[in-house]
């Protein structure tokens, strides 16, 4: 086998093989010696057929079969010999007008990972912004929730209904004469003001007592979406069965019991651990972005091409869907048209990060265990029907792909742990507003483009609301094009899953493809196997650092 | 070329088909080819039509007759056809390839 190099620009490798015809020759020629014995032909019997027979009878498939192992065998042994690390599938192409007995030219072109740097972990700084959950925030989402938990209590007959009140109606519909479907009920409750029904129909019974009839006329909207009721003038038969005013919730422990739980103190510390656990969401989330802009700072090399077009692709497929979902798609599109760029710089820093991420985890040996492989299996089988789940977990148990595309977010997460560990971290206790806006801030100030999924700093504003439940920040939000939000509003849940997807995506493919075997008997031992130097390091490092290690 | 394909033609109903078998791949150490002919072909013709088809000197012609067995469909006995195999022997540094068909 003959190893021409035809181009080597940056990461693009080609070269072109060349398989003498007497190699492939002696190759068909074994091939047939192991099936001589299985080959069956009137007139002789089993396995006593000569070779030449064979061959004139199987020859074209057994050499079809013959070029294809050998090419594929011959590019592992250019990888192996020429110590490639290939970013994606090889292009390979066997040259035209190839014939059996010829010499076979096979040419391959590859793009390479980069060569990187064994990143310094060691002197990371990150900064945690870590806020406290005061007794007001807890006070006020038993308020929310008691506010959703509002009952409804009989009225004195007398009482007029009012706005706010609670109606429990038997109407009849009809239009033009005649009853329309849907448009009859039996003890329907309405509370006036809520904007349930169609519009005037509320107004409409503002003052009734209970017991009372009533026809009122209501003209359906234009868009109301039954087709034949469109704008059409209705008459309701309403009867009155009773009013109902909203009764005060108070907040005691009869009120946590009606939720199922003891008593009320129980109830604060379920909201409080609930509250800390959204905004370690947040630290984390701001612990991780800041390494990663260092990490990202600290770090310039060529990222493959095939990769970035491959990461951008899907961005941009992402993006097309929601556009499609879009109130208005044509400027949502052109909107998306106009930050090609921005996306593309998104699609190269995260192909990066994900290759250094990678890096770092192989340098340092973190690993994912059997076991928390399994729990993972077992979580995403969770979404399947009952029936379906026994087949997930066999398909994602003998498909590497599946299962390195589950392992990757993991994988990535305990790569940013380690990272953690080792980084000298400096406690701030800071509001949940400062923390929010660090967030954000950070990217649009970031060297590189963008930061994350959203460079726009539009996006960022329509981020937080996602992130705060509290609804605070809808309003922002609502100005923005329906679009963005929508946008947005996938991106910090699926970023870390995406990002990560393409952290592991590639190197799980690759290299640790290639290692699997020997990982995964590995994989017990990896866990505490990652954890020990690293913990090692740590007690001569900094005290500071030894609280995350204790915190993990 | 019109005579030529007449007595191709007439060679091509004596010398039917290659016999391959175990047998007739082992006769090939004596440089003998084994054909099946038709039932009333004869030693010469056999011998003229295996030169003028595969352009060859044929020394030696044996022929052997294979009748057909009786065998019973439904109760009722029938013959399968008799077979005629003609074993020819080449002339020395003389072969065929029977397997690429005429």
């Amino acid at each position: 086998m003959q190893i021409k190099e035809t181009t080597n620009s940056g990461l693009k490798r080609g070269y072109a093989l060349t398989i003498p015809a007497s190699d492939i020759d002696a190759k068909i020629d074994s091939e047939i010696k192991k099936i001589a014995p299985q080959v069956k032909m009137p007139g002789f019997r089993p396995g006593k057929v000569p070779g030449n027979l064979v061959r004139k009878m199987h020859g074209e498939q057994i050499h079809a079969q013959v070029l294809n192992d050998t090419i594929r065998s011959s590019i592992d042994s250019l990888m192996a010999e020429k110590k490639l690390r290939p970013a994606m599938q090889p292009a390979v192409s066997l040259e035209d007008g190839y014939e059996q007995g010829k010499d076979a030219t096979i040419t391959v072109d590859l793009e390479v990972l980069p060569e990187i740097e064994a990143p310094e972990t060691d002197d990371l700084k990150i900064e945690r912004m870590t806020v406290a959950v005061t007794d007001e925030q807890v006070e006020e989402a038993l308020e929310r929730i008691a506010g959703q938990n509002k009952s409804y209590k009989d009225a004195p007959k007398s009482k007029k209904a009012a706005e706010g009140d609670q109606l429990i109606i038997d109407f009849v519909g009809r239009v033009d004469g005649t009853e329309f479907e849907g448009g009859k009920a039996e003890g329907a409750p309405l509370v006036i003001g809520s904007g349930q029904f169609i519009p005037g129909f509320e107004d409409q019974l503002t003052g009734v007592k209970a017991g009372e009839e009533k026809t009122i006329t209501v003209t359906f909207p234009e868009d109301y979406p039954a087709e034949n009721l469109k704008g059409k003038e209705a008459e309701f038969d309403v009867t009155v069965q009773s009013v109902k005013v909203e009764g005060e919730t108070k907040i005691d422990d009869e009120f946590a019991s009606n939720l199922g739980l003891d008593s009320l103190d129980k109830l604060r510390d379920i909201l409080r651990t609930q509250l800390e656990q959204e905004t370690a969401g947040l630290t984390r989330t701001q612990m991780k972005r800041s390494l990663l802009d260092q990490l990202a700072a600290g770090h310039d090399f060529e990222v493959p091409e095939g990769m970035v077009e491959a990461e951008f692709a899907q961005i941009w497929n992402q993006l097309e869907q929601e556009v499609a979902r879009a109130d208005d798609p044509e400027a949502a599109q052109k909107e998306i048209e106009a930050e090609k760029d921005d996306y593309r710089s998104i699609a190269v820093r995260r192909v990066r990060l994900g290759l250094l991420l990678s890096e770092i985890g192989q340098k340092n040996d973190v690993q994912v265990s059997g076991a928390e492989m399994n729990a993972l299996i077992q979580q995403a089988a969770q979404q399947y029907r009952p029936e379906d789940r026994q087949r997930f977990m066999e398909y994602v148990q003998n498909d590497p792909m599946a299962a390195a595309q589950l392992r990757a977010p993991v994988y990535e997460d305990k790569v940013v742990d380690f990272l953690f560990d080792k980084a000298e971290i400096t406690d701030r206790e800071v509001t949940r507003e400062e923390l929010e806006a660090a967030i954000e801030a950070e990217e649009p100030a970031e060297e590189k483009p963008a930061a994350k999924k959203k460079a726009p700093a539009k996006k960022a504003a329509a981020k937080k609301t996602d992130s705060e439940k509290s609804g605070d920040e809808a309003g922002e939000a609502a100005k923005k094009p329906a679009a963005k939000k929508s946008a947005a509003k996938k991106a910090p849940a699926k970023k870390a899953a995406e990002k990560s997807d393409d952290a592991k995506d590639e190197p799980a493919k690759k290299a640790p493809a290639k290692k699997a075997a020997a990982k995964k008997s590995d994989d017990d031992k990896s866990d505490d196997a990652a954890d020990a130097p690293a913990k090692k390091k740590l007690a001569a490092k900094k005290p500071a650092a030894k609280k995350a290690a204790a915190k993990k | 070329m019109a005579k030529k394909q007449e007595i191709d033609a007439r060679h091509y109903d004596v010398v039917l088909a290659p016999h391959i078998t175990e047998k007739a791949t082992l006769l090939s150490e004596n440089n003998a080819v084994v054909f099946k002919v038709a039932g009333g072909a004869t030693k010469p013709q056999i011998k003229e039509a295996v030169e003028a088809l595969f352009d060859v000197s044929v020394t030696k012609v044996n022929t052997i007759v294979t009748k057909g067995k009786v065998k019973r469909w439904k109760g009722k006995p029938y013959r399968r056809n008799d077979m005629k195999k003609a074993i020819v022997t080449l002339a020395e540094g003389q072969s065929i390839d029977v397997t690429s068909g005429i």
